[in-house]
């Protein structure tokens, strides 16, 4: 069987999950980023199967400006975690707890 | 026939990488997640470029693999995380989790598996630097000028947030 | 090759231009000018540009109403975008003066800057239906509020609510991605109009209820529904109050907006229905699904909170179960919708001015601090009996014909199908009024602890709480100068 959309799609949905699964299990905010940046690249191989698969740029234009907006978001992100780190001295998830639930 | 072969090893080492991301069972430093984050991207650009996405594979090393990653690996060694690795992971948090992903990626799956997503057309499309930017600059001219506005305000919020409050 | 007016894109994007242009302006008289100026009077100058920026805005859509359709659906704007723009434009310049005594930061002029410009991305997420803008937009908008949320620069709590926020909102930026490449796979389009015609219904096809699951998770965290609102009550509680009031106000709106027109304008075939025995799957069984956990849960956590921020940031969940109401009511429902979203966004703006007020003179927002408030300041207290009681949706305030119209759209449309929410929503809000009460009785039976010395509260912060009440009591009382301008074609 030849490699089509549907082989991409199957890729794209494991790399998704193994994304989320890094946000929910791991404590160490800069892997769970990590994770979220999985998340995110998954959606983009999506996008560019189907773009190639559909014979229509918009995917592929769509996946630049993604790769903008996540770089944009990770610079954000990270100073935030920076800005944690001088007041608390933590990067941990579990460390988060000003404030009951 | 080699372009198959090659996107069974792209698609594995991606997976594989992932999966060391999230979970290395040799260390939980996050800088042996870095290092696989960006063997993650590198392959998957390999994926892009078997999809004739040349612009974007290239986009993917040089933004991610170059820029991103050089961040993620500055903040780590600026915040100097060494107490990190010691703590304890819980079996019921970790049990709970995988089979909540494990559910939606059973979800995914089950459906991708049943979705009439024959290509009826052959792919001819060459996602090349001047198709894309012809696009760029005509039709998605609007969403150009958004996206520099956005990288304005990522400017602002990183320089605002990260510097020492001055007294 | 496509020919690209760029006249055209200028002239129907130009309330945006104007504000970014007044973020711009704020950003450079703050760097060249005003490095020496003493900060009260630094602060006043800024805010009062910024609030200057957003009135010109609302003025040259008032005076010039362009309408049109840039590049198949890039940028759409029609009279009710117009005034759903109008809405956010309106609520930013009374976060602006509400900030007037504040003293969370000495850094005003990334401030101002900041407000203006997730402003701009909220009204690019209103009038655009196309995918891609609608992500840039409310990422441009969302980034501007992390960064906002954190601005309290003394505070640890500020970061870590901002943390949170951040990473709650990065998870739903990603499944709403995904499911809007699985909408563009699945239609070949990015354009809202276009993906509606690709898609037709009225059966729903696996993969497709797949992106419409993982959109509406997306988008149901920026609305805070449940279950999906778990960084809503750290972010109002611990943000600085002007930010949280705009995240709760005029970020509310927009994402309720766009929630509305991916559905109805994107998915118009694929509504579903949610009546037991008569179940069809699509997107109006699955809001149904989202409202009920939301009522549910706001109401009945907000019974046991002992703060007053925390507390309206549970009531906002039961009003975003509310406004889900209005979105399963269609195209026809969307008037109803942007009145409620909007009378709803001045009366939370509002209470956040009050708690804000009461935590400078107190030194906390906690129920107990609001004690003997009548006697204090009854002028304020007065504004929070009225913002308590619109919440609680008692006649005539703003509040009680919102929720009128809401439920009455959300019938007309469905033929009695959604009655057991409707029953279910008029039952919660008889429950929502038992903590609003709760507020309100500290304010004027308990009698205020001894020893608080009197001081004047600041004059601008004042006028912007007067301000909000007036609005909620004449739209309250005149629903009709707002409904029929929104109903208008």
């Amino acid at each position: 069987m030849s490699v089509g959309l549907q082989h991409y799609l199957v890729v794209s949905a494991v790399l998704f999950s193994l994304g989320l699964l890094g946000v929910i299990l791991r404590r160490n905010l800069l892997v769970i980023y990590m994770g979220l940046e999985m998340m995110l690249n998954a959606a983009n191989l999506a996008l560019v199967a189907f773009s190639r698969f559909t014979n229509n740029l918009d995917g592929q234009v769509f996946v630049f400006f993604v790769i903008t907006v996540a770089a944009a978001e990770v610079a954000v992100g990270l100073a935030l975690i920076v800005a944690l780190y001088r007041r608390r001295q933590t990067v941990h998830a579990e460390d988060l707890t000003c404030m009951k639930l | 026939m080699t372009a198959d072969l090659l996107f069974y090893l792209f698609a594995a080492c991606t997976l594989v990488c992932g999966f060391l991301v999230i979970a290395n069972p040799f260390s939980l430093n996050p800088v042996t997640s870095a290092m696989f984050l960006v063997l993650t991207m590198v392959f998957l650009a390999g994926l892009f470029v078997l999809l004739h996405a040349f612009f974007l594979a290239a986009i993917q090393v040089l933004v991610y693999a170059g820029a991103v990653m050089v961040l993620f690996l500055f903040v780590i060694m600026l915040l100097d995380l060494k107490a990190e690795e010691r703590r304890r992971l819980k079996v019921f948090g970790i049990t709970t989790g995988l089979i909540a992903v494990g559910a939606i990626l059973f979800i995914f799956l089950n459906t991708l598996a049943q979705a009439p997503l024959g290509a009826s057309t052959t792919p001819e499309l060459e996602g090349t630097t001047m198709a894309l930017g012809k696009l760029l600059f005509t039709r998605y001219l609007l969403p150009f000028e958004v996206v520099s506005v956005l990288l304005l305000v990522a400017m602002i919020g990183a320089i605002f947030l990260s510097k020492k409050e001055l007294k | 090759m496509i020919p690209v007016n760029y006249l055209d894109l200028l002239r129907l994007a130009a309330p945006e231009t104007v504000v970014l242009a007044g973020a711009l302006v704020v950003l450079g008289v703050d760097l060249l000018a005003l490095r020496e100026v003493e900060t009260g009077l630094r602060r006043l100058l800024l805010l009062i540009l910024g609030a200057v920026t957003c009135g010109a805005a609302i003025a040259w859509m008032a005076a010039f109403p362009n309408l049109g359709n840039f590049m198949q659906g890039m940028l759409v704007v029609t009279p009710l975008t117009q005034w759903v723009k109008g809405g956010v434009l309106a609520l930013a310049i009374l976060t602006l003066l509400l900030s007037g005594g504040a003293s969370f930061t000495n850094h005003w002029g990334e401030y101002v800057a900041l407000l203006l410009l997730s402003a701009v991305g909220l009204m690019f997420l209103v009038s655009s239906e196309s995918l891609l803008v609608i992500f840039i937009a409310l990422e441009l908008a969302s980034l501007s509020l992390y960064i906002l949320a954190a601005f309290h620069h003394d505070a640890p709590e500020s970061a870590e609510a901002a943390l949170k926020y951040f990473l709650f909102g990065s998870v739903s930026a990603g499944f709403m991605l995904f499911g809007l490449s699985l909408l563009y796979g699945l239609s070949g389009s990015i354009d809202l109009r276009e993906i509606a015609a690709a898609l037709g219904g009225p059966f729903l096809d696996p993969l497709l209820a797949v992106a419409m699951v993982t959109v509406a998770v997306g988008l149901g965290f920026k609305i805070a529904a449940a279950p999906f609102h778990l960084w809503a009550p750290d972010v109002y509680q611990a943000a600085p109050p002007p930010s949280a009031a705009f995240i709760a106000s005029a970020s509310k709106l927009a994402s309720f907006f766009v929630l509305a027109k991916v559905l109805s304008v994107g998915m118009g075939g694929l509504e579903g229905r949610a009546v037991f025995g008569d179940y069809l799957p699509g997107w109006v069984p699955l809001l149904a699904a989202l409202a009920a956990a939301s009522l549910l849960w706001g109401n009945l956590a907000a019974i046991v909170q002992t703060n007053v921020r925390r507390l309206i940031a549970y009531s906002a969940i039961a009003h975003a179960g509310y406004m889900l109401l209005g979105i399963m009511g269609g195209k026809a429902g969307l008037p109803a919708l942007v009145y409620y979203a909007m009378t709803y966004g001045f009366t939370t703006l509002g209470a956040f001015g009050v708690a804000s007020l009461v935590r400078d003179r107190v030194g906390g927002d906690n129920l107990s601090d609001f004690a003997g408030l009548s006697r204090r300041e009854p002028w304020m207290a007065f504004c929070m009996l009225v913002f308590m009681l619109s919440l609680a949706g008692i006649p005539p305030l703003a509040g009680f014909f919102g929720k009128f119209y809401l439920f009455a759209a959300a019938l007309k449309t469905s033929s009695l199908d959604l009655l057991w929410l409707v029953i279910l929503a008029i039952g919660m809000s008889a429950v929502s009024l038992y903590y609003y009460l709760q507020v309100l009785k500290q304010i004027y039976v308990v009698p205020p602890p001894s020893g608080l010395a009197a001081a004047p509260i600041p004059s601008l912060p004042k006028t912007v709480i007067i301000l909000a009440a007036l609005t909620v009591i004449v739209l309250g009382c005149a629903p009709n100068l707002l409904l029929r301008v929104l109903a208008a074609p």
